[in-house]
């Protein structure tokens, strides 16, 4: 298939293997039906289906160098955590190297050498990028320009003694992101959606009097950014990138979920100037509702990271929960044997929905 | 992705690195612009070494700690409590009590309900506000005072109880604490907190021994009195330490067991410090 056209039907790369994904499981399929009977096709339809499926696969490999097979996928699991690993080391050993020898130079020395090896490593990334469909190489190229970064303003910040402030988040975000949109990275990206979450809910906590590096101490802080991370894939389309609407939601739900945890435990850290019992008492509520939510919604619009992530956090708070009550009162043993079977409900629940979700298939389908 | 694209990231790419620095520098330029908001003449008694510990022993980078001090002088002074915090440790003043915070931006009758209900007080929330710190000034003369006085009452402790071993290791500790607020400890004293930098600064003109500087305020509760009260607890300055620039780190760098230096640190119009000039001091003073 012609390189354009591919680039031109097929959105992104995780839409590419997915479709490769399908055609092996379609094949694989076709040969179980074929030996057992069940379906025959002739000759030139077998012909026609194998030259458009192979023309499809190898437009993809050219552009997107997806896996072909299971082999593949294995080996390309390993080079994602090989890759992920190789950026997080190279980050630190830019950092270490900046560290151990800065001291050594004069002030402009420090200053050109900060600039200069952040512009080379961005501009290095963007060549890379050009040339790396992978994009394992560009992941490890764009931590480091990330890195250099970060220590860019953090190192003028101890040059010229300046007053620590969280407005220094922002270009961080700015950049993460620039570089997680051009070069189709998660890592860039969750990078990016931190140095956002840190900076609004910093600033929240500015607003109500706070200094901004204690908005830690106010966990409501966080739940205007939660709601904007949530409700942005809503208005910003993001199907050309990998799973970037998923991260939203996940660091969304993270934000939201997290806080409530610990305000469901510790009342004091409220805003609200009422009795503690009440405050944990709502946050454990709401909790509750809102992990039961997100596995609704998730369920209903097939997103298995917001299910998760729902699921998860609905057995955390039901275990916090079961622990504030008997823990104390109960034998340990009973204790775990009320834990096990509460997760054994859980299971069955949510098999039920697993059940009830493919009946509903049944019926949308034509 | 589509050439165009790259462009476009690229251009934008290279612009926010170059106007991220271009205002990191313009403030820097900014702050230390015209004269400096104020100019204290240091030494190795108010500027010293940070503790080495972790990644800092990794560190090719030298900065000095300013040892700021807070006069903790309350109704049951003693020489040992007045004073003690040296580095940056933080001290609670009598004068930062609830009508202080109040000026300062605190909601004193929230923290008294709160306080009430022991359980909620969450004294761990700071606020940024702008600090007087005195040198060698009436703080540190009240300091020297209630020294020279614990050395006059122990010898006198002494006198009366002849003989007895304890009273006169309580003139040595004395003596010892005179010699160093005599010589060693740090006359960079927190005096005075507020809002605006021009009233301040027309409370205390002279920029020679009174600079004015960003530090963070907390409430706690006071347990000691009849009565628990707020009061206020200046917990660090918002710059706490100075980078030294490789051409004047030879004034810093001594083979003598006890270096001695002084220096010129000016504070600019951010309230940021830098050392303008830095030479050492033989061990006899010259």
């Amino acid at each position: 298939m012609d390189k354009n056209k591919v680039e031109r039907t097929m959105p992104s790369r995780i839409s590419a293997q997915q479709q490769v994904d399908e055609i092996r499981i379609f094949q694989r399929e076709l040969q179980r039906l074929e030996r057992d009977g069940i379906l025959k096709l002739g000759t030139e339809q077998h012909h026609a289906i194998k030259h458009h499926h192979d023309g499809l696969i190898s437009g993809y490999v050219k552009v997107f160098d997806i896996d072909q097979d299971i082999r593949s996928k294995q080996l390309s699991l390993g080079m994602r955590i090989a890759s992920f690993l190789g950026a997080i080391a190279l980050a630190a050993s830019v950092f270490f190297l900046f560290y151990q020898f800065w001291g050594n130079f004069s002030v402009s020395v420090q200053v050109s050498t900060l600039i200069l090896s952040v512009l080379g490593s961005f501009l290095l990334t963007i060549w890379i990028q050009a040339r790396d469909q992978t994009g394992y190489f560009s992941k490890l190229a764009a931590m480091v320009t990330f890195t250099c970064f970060v220590l860019n303003v953090v190192m003028l910040g101890q040059i010229f003694d300046i007053t620590p402030s969280d407005k220094a988040l922002l270009p961080w975000a700015a950049l993460a992101m620039l570089l997680a949109y051009a070069c189709d990275l998660r890592l860039l990206l969750s990078a990016g959606i931190l140095c956002i979450i840190g900076f609004v809910a910093a600033r929240v906590g500015t607003w109500s009097g706070m200094y901004w590096i204690n908005f830690g101490e106010r966990p409501e802080n966080f739940f205007p950014v939660a709601i904007a991370m949530l409700l942005l894939p809503h208005f910003v389309r993001q199907n050309r990138y990998s799973k970037f609407d998923a991260t939203y939601r996940v660091f969304g739900l993270l934000a939201l979920y997290l806080p409530m945890l610990v305000l469901a435990n510790v009342g004091t850290l409220s805003y609200l100037d009422i009795d503690r019992d009440v405050v944990e008492g709502t946050y454990q509520v709401l909790g509750f509702a809102l992990s039961a939510l997100a596995i609704w919604v998730g369920t209903r619009e097939h997103w298995p990271d917001t299910i998760n992530t729902g699921t998860i956090f609905f057995v955390i708070f039901l275990y916090t929960k079961l622990f504030d009550w008997w823990w104390d009162s109960m034998p340990k043993y009973l204790f775990f044997m009320v834990l096990g079977l509460t997760a054994i409900l859980v299971l069955m629940v949510l098999k039920r929905m697993r059940g009830t979700t493919g009946k509903w298939h049944e019926i949308a389908a034509p | 992705m589509r050439s165009s694209s790259r462009v476009r990231y690229l251009i934008a790419g290279v612009a926010l690195i170059l106007l991220t620095n271009l205002i990191v520098l313009g403030g820097v330029a900014y702050n230390r612009s015209g004269n400096p908001e104020s100019a204290l003449k240091l030494t190795q008694r108010e500027l010293g070494d940070p503790y080495k510990w972790g990644l800092r022993n990794e560190n090719s980078g030298m900065d000095l700690i300013l040892q700021w001090r807070v006069l903790n002088e309350g109704d049951d002074i003693t020489p040992y409590a007045v004073g003690v915090s040296i580095g940056n440790f933080g001290g609670s003043p009598k004068w930062l009590d609830e009508a202080k915070l109040a000026d300062l931006g605190f909601d004193v009758l929230k923290l008294e309900n709160r306080r009430k209900d022991s359980i909620r007080f969450n004294p761990r929330l700071s606020k940024e506000v702008l600090l007087v710190l005195e040198f060698a000034g009436k703080a540190h003369q009240r300091i020297l005072e209630i020294a020279r006085q614990s050395v006059a009452e122990e010898e006198a402790l002494a006198l009366a109880n002849p003989g007895k071993i304890e009273f006169e290791q309580r003139v040595n500790i004395a003596q010892s604490h005179l010699e160093d607020e005599e010589n060693k400890s740090s006359r960079l004293f927190v005096i005075d907190a507020g809002t605006d930098l021009s009233t301040l600064r027309a409370k205390y003109p002279d920029k020679a021994h009174y600079a004015i500087v960003h530090g963070l305020i907390k409430p706690e509760v006071d347990e000691r009195g009849i009565s628990p009260r707020i009061r206020g607890y200046i917990s660090q300055l918002s710059v706490a330490s100075i980078n030294v620039p490789i051409d004047l780190r030879k004034a810093f760098t001594s083979h003598q067991r006890d270096k001695q230096f002084d220096t010129v640190v000016a504070f600019g119009k951010r309230l940021e410090p830098w050392i303008v000039s830095a030479t050492t001091r033989q061990g006899d003073g010259s």
